[in-house]
């Protein structure tokens, strides 16, 4: 079969020692900085460009690549031993994955992670060598209508994913598509809600608000209710280990994962967010035991972090085959292929087969090294949790600081993450969760510029959206869950599950 | 982070070994010449965007060529305002230097009501980087072939047609060619131009004014035809594109990069500066990098820069009324 003679050319060529020693040092560097709350992959991957300047252009490109799935990877240890999301697709993995640390689960956690992502990056270079093309051809009919039916469906799963009232969850919503609000208005250049705050003008930032929500509060709230002093963790193989029963649940939430993340990924925007949390709403939904979630259920660890992952796979797609960068990541990518001299696009693959091939070739091979190196690391970041709170805390809050600070060099950054950790620990005291919020926060503004520019093409005439297929059975879809969760026998059991707590 | 490490250490482990051997236990001069020491670009993008990469593209020639460590520093915010103020307020010692468009810099003067500094007098110029138009695109597969038809074509619409835009730059190539051409059409904006492709090619818009790199990259892709350029006359490195003027049109828009200081640098610091950015430009490699982002290389002396940012002020103050741009 052609795909296969295909990979065997992208495994020669990045197969070569020089490529293999590129793909460990990204894929180590982007663990690390995973790991590190705060740092993200984006300014990393920036402060590291000029760097492959000398470099030959696949090796730069494995290298690169490698920064970005190492930290996809490194961020869900952070997010599930100190609740510290890194970026928007590992939120969803604080819920259960934190959970499941606090009940000493922490290694059962991580190795579940690791594999079911290990699992997921599998399938997504497959999927990639088999139908990149033409699932990109799919992703380029997708128009303003049909993306603002996607935003829209995405909003409405972000009520399931709180554990709490509806009507909380829906507020909370709410309050994200407000915050998505605050900055430039792209129709009218006009800036909305900055009360004269010139930090404010390209809207709020993700890291600020998302590091005071999660992180901060996460650390008041332990300083408040210091948890039971902690035994000495053990950190045997047999514990840290997924016990028989985690696995056998962890598998088909990962098949479930895998598949979202795939298709999820290939759309522009927030694919690899919307994969996660898409992941998440489906194991809540199916899942036998409702009240496990909320507590540590491993298939919402499983799930989202294979969707998450499979979707940083397959959002190469529409960068190689079509030329277009599905987000901040790709567009750096993007840039690295122009300096290298390549355009990005469809051509690459029949110019430069090796480029292409070795690519695809060389994100197997990553995975395989994440999995490789993080192993038997697992054991050492459970420890990490066995520092004392005194020493964990402080460090903490500075590499959140730096990670905030470095973004944009301006201390308007820090006074905004204050500012989040109040409010968050002001919804915490209310019992509202943050994760709604965060959803809305990020498909707030994608929705709006959607829905907005539909109508302007349609000339104000809103059956734009019912009239194009993709978008009006996005919103069917719509419909049926948000009478899933109308539906007062269903809210019944939700409800009781909240009595539970 | 690691190559500048790894060059620090050895220009001054280098530094240290010829100040041994030369002059051993001398005392040495207080004062060195321009530049000594390590220099700050600032990018008023975030870390990562493709204006960064450009950014980041010459404080690594320019590195090379000043044998000095240059950082970028990402100042985004507020349309380039937050770093254009910061760059006017730093030590003027020429180790604060802003790579910027200048056609954004002028355009801010006119976009805000209470501009923070007046770039005219708070910046300094010191050399040019490229110039770059904007592009009127249409699908690939659509019937309009040229710019006359394309009037036509929007002339048979009555009003009723959309048009694409990324950037003020591409609203006002657009809206300054229909008032030209005495048709008209709606805008419909977008942040980038990755977020127009579906819409342009579906045919949901009619045409669309586009950047540079984004347009020449999805012509090559076969997904869009270019109708002309912005710029007076056809780019060097894009002859195949005619522009605007080309059809009648008088449009003359074309964007600028340049360097800047702050306004009290002294004239030496501003030359060697601008020598050294020179020597960088004229490199083959920096030609064939500016051209794939759609522009030529361009150079000149300090004062045209001045003379081209006050210039470029004044014709915003134009189109900014001209394209009805409400001001922040």
């Amino acid at each position: 079969m052609e795909v296969f003679d295909h990979l065997a050319t992208g495994f020669m060529a990045a197969g070569t020692l020089q490529n293999l020693f590129f793909c460990l040092i990204g894929t180590v560097l982007g663990t690390l900085i995973g790991v590190l709350p705060g740092i993200g992959p984006i300014p990393a991957l920036a402060i590291l460009l000029p760097i492959t300047f000398g470099l030959d252009p696949l090796s730069s490109l494995i290298m690169l690549a490698g920064i970005y799935y190492g930290a996809q990877y490194g961020g869900s240890t952070t997010s599930i031993l100190v609740n510290m999301p890194g970026e928007a697709s590992s939120v969803v993995t604080c819920i259960e994955g934190h959970q499941m640390a606090r009940k000493g689960r922490a290694g059962a956690a991580l190795a579940i992670a690791a594999l079911g992502s290990f699992f997921a990056g599998c399938v997504g270079t497959v999927f990639i060598a088999a139908f990149g093309p033409p699932l990109a051809s799919i992703a380029q009919q997708f128009n303003s209508p049909d993306y603002f039916a996607l935003m829209l469906l995405g909003l409405v799963m972000a009520i399931v994913l709180a554990h709490g009232s509806v009507l909380k969850a829906v507020a909370m919503v709410l309050i994200g598509l407000l915050l998505g609000l605050v900055g430039t208005d792209t129709n009218t250049g006009l800036t909305r809600y900055t009360f004269g705050l010139s930090g404010l003008w390209e809207g709020i930032d993700f890291l600020p608000l998302v590091l005071g929500l999660f992180g901060i509060v996460e650390i008041i709230r332990n300083l408040e209710n210091p948890p039971p002093p902690r035994e000495t963790i053990s950190t045997r193989m047999r514990d840290l280990w997924p016990n028989k029963q985690e696995i056998k649940e962890s598998i088909p939430a990962a098949l479930r994962g895998t598949m979202l993340g795939s298709i999820l990924g290939i759309l522009p925007g927030g694919g690899a967010v919307l994969a996660s949390f898409a992941s998440y709403t489906l194991e809540k939904k199916i899942t036998k035991t409702p009240r496990k979630f909320g507590h540590g259920a491993v298939e919402g660890v499983a799930g989202p972090e294979s969707a998450n992952n499979a979707a940083a796979q397959t959002s190469f797609i529409p960068l190689l085959t079509l030329g277009i960068p599905s987000n901040p990541i790709m567009a750096i990518m993007m840039g690295a292929m122009i300096i290298q001299g390549i355009q990005p696009g469809a051509a690459v693959m029949t110019t430069r087969p090796d480029l292409f091939w070795g690519m695809v070739a060389s994100m197997w091979i990553g995975n395989l090294m994440l999995v490789v190196i993080n192993l038997p690391m697992i054991g050492i970041w459970v420890k990490l949790l066995s520092v004392p709170y005194r020493l964990l805390y402080p460090a903490i809050l500075l590499f959140c600081a730096i990670g905030v600070y470095s973004t944009s060099t301006e201390p308007f950054m820090m006074v905004l993450m204050i500012v989040f950790t109040v409010f968050g620990y002001v919804l915490f005291k209310l019992g509202c969760e943050p994760a709604p919020m965060v959803l809305g926060f990020i498909l707030g503004p994608l929705m709006e510029e959607n829905l907005r520019r539909s109508l302007v093409i349609s000339r104000g005439d809103p059956m734009i959206f019912i009239n194009r297929p993709i978008s009006a059975t996005l919103l069917v879809a719509t419909v049926l869950m948000l009478c899933l969760i109308i539906l007062p026998q269903f809210r019944r059991t939700r409800e009781e599950a909240f009595q539970e707590e | 982070m690691t190559a500048n490490d790894l060059k620090f250490t050895r220009r001054t482990l280098i530094a240290a070994a010829s100040l041994a051997a030369v002059m051993p236990g001398a005392a040495f001069a207080q004062t060195k010449p321009y530049p000594d020491g390590t220099i700050t670009f600032v990018c008023a993008f975030p870390a990562g965007s493709g204006a960064d990469v450009l950014v980041r593209y010459f404080s690594e020639k320019v590195a090379q060529v000043a044998k000095q460590t240059v950082i970028v520093e990402n100042k985004p915010g507020a349309n380039g305002n937050i770093a254009a103020e910061y760059v006017s307020r730093a030590k003027p010692d020429g180790y604060t230097v802003y790579v910027h468009s200048g056609t954004s810099t002028a355009a801010n003067m006119s976009l805000f009501k209470k501009p923070t500094i007046d770039v005219t007098k708070a910046l300094r110029g010191v050399q040019f980087i490229n110039k770059q138009p904007f592009m009127i695109a249409v699908a690939a597969d659509s019937p309009i072939k040229d710019m006359k038809q394309l009037t036509e074509h929007l002339k048979g619409k009555s009003g009723e047609a959309t048009y694409g835009s990324t950037a003020t730059s591409g609203k006002v190539l657009a809206e300054v060619y229909l008032q030209l051409a005495g048709v008209s059409a709606t805008e419909v904006a977008y942040k980038t131009g990755p977020d127009s492709l579906n819409d342009i090619t579906s045919g949901q818009l009619d045409f669309a004014a586009l950047d540079p790199v984004f347009a020449l990259s999805q012509q090559r892709e076969g997904r869009l035809r270019l109708l002309a350029v912005g710029s007076p006359q056809r780019m060097k490195s894009i002859p195949d594109v005619p522009a605007v003027k080309e059809f009648g049109y008088n449009v003359d828009q074309l964007g600028w990069w340049g360097v800047f200081v702050p306004a009290k640098t002294p004239d030496d610091v501003v030359m060697t500066l601008n020598g050294l950015f020179q020597k960088v430009l004229q490199a083959p490699e920096t030609e064939a990098f500016l051209n794939k982002f759609g522009g030529d290389v361009y150079t000149g002396a300090p004062k045209d820069v001045d003379e081209l940012l006050a210039k470029t002020v004044e014709e915003w103050r134009g189109y900014v009324a001209l394209a009805k741009i409400p001001q922040n």
